[in-house]
């Protein structure tokens, strides 16, 4: 059983966390959106072998935050709240 | 027409339905007032008079009336008699919603709890940080120490409480 860092339960089992996207996978929000645009927006993801930035929810006390973690090694360096990450780099 | 109803063991009558193995034991803990509170969690303690530090992991609640604590801004309050506070929007900043018949309320006690929490949970509870709400044999719970570190109290939604119930059987 691996445990992730809920920034505010602290370390919890990861059966309690849930995925939820790609960290930067900002919604096209302008006057024009093509349709490549969306195209992107809604099936293109860049599923990085190694480190990665992604959405997750814990699921007991409702936090969304951003994890930094490692596709590879399921190392995790970190988890920080939603509206204190830089969620469009 | 099939008959499904003995696949599954019937809910027990609550109200006299109790484990007792000797390390340890459960009961139910009926009528309490439930109350799911969200917002200024700081202007809802002043209001209704319970104490501002939430229970979880290590604190243990004690009294009539405290707040478990379930995420950044929302505690589960209970009181053994009804809060006077209305539900709904307070100025103050906090929303209440009455939660009575929606959580099922366990209490288990005994010398052997820490071995049954180790069954049902990945970590201890005193290690599981500010919030009470957890996963507890598979299902999200709230869960906390009450008077004692040898006594938890464990609110369940209603609908879960006779898989909970099962559980213990096999567990206890």
């Amino acid at each position: 059983m691996q445990l992730f860092p809920c920034p505010f339960c602290g370390l919890r089992e990861e059966s309690e966390f849930h995925y939820g996207a790609e960290a930067g996978n900002v919604r096209p929000d302008a006057g024009f959106v093509s349709a490549d645009q969306w195209s992107d927006y809604l099936h293109m993801r860049d599923n990085p072998k190694g480190a990665t930035r992604e959405i997750w929810v814990h699921l007991t006390c409702g936090e969304f935050f951003m994890m930094e973690r490692d596709t590879v090694t399921h190392r995790v360096m970190g988890s920080t709240l939603l509206e204190d990450a830089t969620h469009s780099a | 027409m099939r008959d499904h109803a003995a696949k599954w063991p019937p809910a027990p009558d609550w109200s006299t339905a109790k484990l007792d193995r000797g390390s340890i034991s459960v009961r139910t803990i009926e009528g309490l007032s439930q109350l799911l509170v969200s917002g200024d969690l700081d202007a809802w303690a002043t209001a209704s008079g319970t104490a501002s530090a939430s229970v979880a992991g290590a604190v243990i609640a004690s009294g009539n009336k405290y707040s478990a604590r379930i995420a950044r801004d929302r505690v589960l309050a209970v009181s053994a008699t009804p809060f006077a506070l209305a539900t709904g929007w307070h100025d103050a900043g906090f929303a209440i919603s009455r939660i009575d018949a929606g959580m099922h309320v366990f209490q288990v006690e005994g010398p052997g709890l820490n071995e049954l929490l180790a069954r049902a949970m990945t970590q201890p509870l005193v290690s599981s940080g500010p919030s009470a709400s957890l996963l507890f044999a598979g299902i999200n719970v709230v869960l906390y120490h009450f008077t004692s570190m040898q006594s938890v109290r464990i609110h369940v939604d209603r609908a879960l409480a006779p898989y909970l119930w099962e559980w213990l059987e096999q567990s206890v």
